[in-house]
């Protein structure tokens, strides 16, 4: 490099070479009590007390450690939070999946990946800390162009006054060195030119940039243009598992038969097998059944969860047999655990105008768009169609013979040629909607044609007739 | 500026005094008031005092074991900057063989057959209500459950005494060894005695692992005899020299305010004293999380029952109260460097954690008492008399044991290394 002139160099400090480790510190004791603050020690080992004799505070790096770590821990457990429970956040809304039943946010599970969160971090925010508060990375030191100072390593120890300390003084600062017991007294200077980077090494880094650049603008291009070659397939096994996948046969084995009698490859629960949170061991809430009630046959289609295990055998094999129905099997009156009120009936005005009101009507008469359309077609001959019952026929509103947990049934496993809703309408839904039929049913409200009819002058009989006109609809079915 | 010690002892005085030793029928005679007015308070309820009993017991037991521990692991690592408060837990770990005599007031009852504290000593253990206990105590051995002639095997009276009397005798001998051994170096300051050690601290920490995990498995895990975790010795152990560490630490500053050994226990022994105590805060905490979270996480109703009865009512709070006390506030509070090397602060947190300690075994033994109610029985009138009995016990055992001994090892190899220990 350059030639060593006082113009190309700048002097950085004094240099002071001492023979032992004693002798360094009282060194730089008597530096510190002089006054000097910009100074450094360097010595093969570390120097049992050379940090309060060049006074160095404490470091801040435990505190640094400390923040860190303790942020973590909220990180931690705040990222588990997001990506296991959080939906309401309104910019990348999380899902909260449910698995096995378990608890969507359960402390004690997320406290491992918290205390890894934590101890990563406190790691990185050492390192990283001791990096910073060293300001390395230092691609160039003026120290280690003196060749004296190689020993610092070996067996040597140096004390270093820097220039920038007010009470640095060339000559001075170099009588006091030998004073204290300097071996050998060096300049350190720092070659001006070591500022300037070679002209290589911006071209290299731009290029280096240009090349970073490529891969993203690869993908980037890509995903915007169709594309005839396959795709590629990075991890091969994980795209072409050895798994059968649902619906499909069962492998088949060497002597040409299925592994299973059904040529299935997805097996079936267990019989009597009861999903996760589905034990509905409450008839009275989940079927509408009077507590005391036992089916007087076991394949009677209607079951209590204690009978489902041993009967659900006999079950498979035989429809239920078309026993007599007894009304008195009915719950009467709501289950426990739910409560009638106005929001509660409101809830089953919603839920029977959403799932109900297609063929039975707002009204509950029976005359939905779905059933006057298909009544309409079935006049043509064109469809097949039962029309849809009114709510308010006698023997609807009859309590003694159509108590609440029948309507309730009714819904869940439908009746005659009205199909079942039990999967489509959560169980509390059902009975806000067992509540708000019956509401209609009290308020005993006109058809609305009828009330309509009135409005314009009054023709209640005719509609009357109509409800007689789906009564008899019951006695088909 | 850093100078070097002369690596001799300085202090005028570093033994224990008359004082002390008068103490000790004082110390005794509170130990005797406080048990029995423990046991008044029970109404002569024998099974409630024997718990409270066993809960001191192990409190105090596992001191000395962290003691016995601290100074075995000392001779295996060939530490030098423990030396001067190595005498303290070589004096603590002795106290393990007196200790034992004291298990007499529980070892005898269950020889005589009483299934009160170990419910195993009678049939019908594995049952869930008295009645049930009731139907299979009448059953002819052969038909009674499994896990109970299976159990049966290793919990059976006979079998738990020659155990327990085995475990004193074993770990009396390993603090005899260490105290005569540094004792005669006192005297001859031969270095060979440091070899020895040295060397035979290997065999005995494999033979001091073995007896403090079944020992816990005996004197606390049984105590349901359903319930297992393999991590129980484990947490046992860090318990222990967690307490073992703050002991030594809360002796030594007793001992330098009377003006013993001021010399030679110095704000570096303290403070490295203070941050083993810490990483054994973080080392409960880990366990006690590791074995809880298994438990949690298998969910089989054989393991969760046990933690199932500390969740509920009083022993939920005092759960609670374990993991706030036992490990955050202490972590917290002792992670600062200034912390460490104040005395008066690292005094408090030191009985503030033994406090915490006592708690923790309170909550180990305390909940196997009405394994059918589970009710809480936690009674400051029956509980702290019995403590304040105990400690001045276990006090008074440590000055007979300690007596006119020196506090420091006086011609240790490594005296000069400890002296002129220095820490950053």
């Amino acid at each position: 490099m350059a030639d060593k002139h006082d113009n190309d160099s700048k002097l950085v400090g004094l240099l002071a070479q001492f023979d032992d480790p004693d002798s360094l510190v009282s060194a730089c004791n008597e530096a510190r009590l002089a006054g000097y603050k910009s100074m450094d020690a360097y010595s093969p080992f570390p120097v049992h007390g050379i940090d309060p004799a060049i006074g160095i505070q404490r470091s801040l790096l435990p505190f640094l450690v400390f923040v860190v770590g303790f942020g973590a821990c909220f990180v931690g457990l705040g990222m588990q939070y997001y990506t296991n429970a959080a939906e309401w956040s309104p910019i990348f809304p999380g899902y909260a999946f449910k698995i096995s039943g378990k608890p969507i946010f359960s402390l004690p599970a997320n406290i491992p990946v918290t205390f890894e969160v934590i101890v990563l971090s406190s790691a990185f925010a050492t390192f990283l800390g001791m990096w910073g508060l060293n300001k390395l990375p230092m691609f160039s030191n003026p120290l280690h162009r003196i060749s004296r100072f190689k020993r610092a390593t070996n067996d040597k120890f140096f004390l270093m006054i820097e220039t920038k300390d007010e009470k640095f003084n060339r000559s001075e600062t170099e009588s006091q060195l030998n004073q204290w017991g300097a071996v050998a007294i060096e300049e350190c200077r720092q070659d001006l030119t070591d500022n300037q980077l070679p002209s290589w090494v911006r071209l290299v880094g731009l290029l280096g940039v240009f090349l970073l650049m490529l891969p993203p603008v690869m993908i980037f291009r890509n995903m915007g243009m169709t594309n005839r070659q396959p795709r590629l397939h990075v991890v091969p096994d994980m795209d072409w598992q050895h798994k059968e996948k649902t619906q499909v046969l069962s492998p088949v084995m060497e002597n040409g038969e299925y592994l299973f009698a059904d040529e299935r490859a997805m097996r079936q629960p267990v019989d009597g097998a009861i999903p996760r949170g589905r034990l509905e061991i409450d008839s009275e809430m989940y079927r509408g059944l009077k507590k005391d009630y036992r089916p007087k046959s076991a394949a009677s289609s209607i079951k209590t969860n204690a009978q489902f295990v041993s009967a659900s055998l006999e079950d498979k094999k035989e429809a239920p047999a078309a026993e007599a129905e007894d009304v008195s099997m009915w719950l009467t009156k709501f289950p426990e655990g739910i409560t009638v009120d106005q929001d509660f009936v409101e809830r089953g005005q919603q839920r029977f105008n959403i799932y109900c009101s297609a063929c039975h009507g707002y009204d509950a008469n029976g005359n939905g768009l779905v059933n006057q359309k298909a009544m309409a077609l079935g006049a043509n001959g064109q469809a097949q169609w039962t029309a849809a019952k009114s709510l308010h026929d006698a023997t609807v509103k009859d309590d003694s013979k159509n108590p609440l947990g029948r309507i309730f049934d009714t819904i869940t496993n439908g009746r005659n040629t009205m199909g079942p809703y039990g999967s489509q309408i959560p169980v509390e839904d059902r009975w806000a909607i067992v509540a708000y039929v019956k509401a209609l049913q009290q308020t005993g409200i006109k058809p609305l044609t009828a009330v309509v009819d009135e409005d314009a002058g009054g023709e209640d009989d005719k509609k009357s007739d109509a409800d007689g006109g789906s009564d008899a609809e019951d006695k088909t079915s | 500026m850093h100078e070097t010690r002369p690596a001799k002892i300085t202090s005028d005085v570093v033994t224990l005094n008359d004082g002390h030793l008068k103490a000790m029928p004082l110390l005794l005679i509170v130990g005797a008031i406080g048990l029995g007015l423990s046991l008044l308070l029970t109404g002569f309820n024998f099974e409630r005092f024997s718990f409270i009993y066993l809960v001191n017991f192990c409190f105090l037991l596992s001191i000395s074991l962290g003691c016995l521990f601290f100074v075995i692991i000392s001779h295996l690592t060939r530490a030098g900057w423990n030396v001067t408060v190595r005498r303290l837990a070589e004096l603590f770990a002795m106290c393990t063989l007196p200790l034992g005599l004291l298990f007499l007031l529980i070892l005898v009852p269950v020889l005589f057959g009483s299934s009160s504290v170990y419910s195993w000593n009678a049939p019908g253990w594995s049952a869930h209500s008295v009645e049930q206990a009731a139907v299979i105590a009448d059953l002819p051995a052969e038909v009674r459950p499994p896990i109970e002639q299976e159990k049966g095997g290793y919990l059976n009276s006979g079998f738990f005494s020659v155990r327990a009397i085995a475990y004193f005798l074993i770990w009396g001998a390993m603090g005899w060894f260490f105290l005569k051994t540094s004792l005669a170096q006192d005297e001859s300051g031969d270095v060979g005695l440091t070899k020895r050690m040295q060397a035979l601290s290997a065999p005995i920490l494999i033979l001091f692992a073995v007896t403090i995990v079944f020992s816990s498995f005996d004197f606390e895990m049984s105590l349901s005899p359903l319930w297992f975790s393999t991590m129980f010795p484990v947490y046992f152990f860090a318990g222990a020299f967690m307490s073992g560490l703050i002991t030594i630490t809360l002796t030594a500053m007793w001992l330098q305010k009377s003006g013993r050994v001021t010399d030679e226990i110095t704000t570096e022994h303290y403070h490295d004293l203070g941050k083993l105590t810490f990483g054994f805060i973080v080392f409960w905490g880990y366990i006690a999380f590791s074995q809880f979270m298994l438990i949690w996480y298998a969910n089989i109703p054989e393991e969760t029952f046990w933690y199932r009865y500390r969740m509920e009512g009083g022993w939920g709070v005092l759960s609670l109260l374990l993991v706030a006390g036992h490990l955050f506030i202490p972590f917290l509070a002792i992670m600062g460097r200034t912390a460490r090397r104040s005395q008066k602060f690292l005094a408090g947190a030191g009985i503030f954690l033994l406090v915490m300690h006592w708690v923790d075994h309170y909550w180990l033994i305390m909940p196997e008492m009405n394994q059918y109610t589970n009710s809480f029985t936690f009674n400051p009138l029956i509980d702290i008399p019995c403590a304040v009995g105990m400690i001045a016990i276990y006090i008074a055992i440590f000055c007979y044991v300690a007596r006119n001994r020196p506090l420091v090892p006086l011609k240790d190899p490594r005296l000069g290394e400890a002296l002129n220990h220095a820490v950053h």
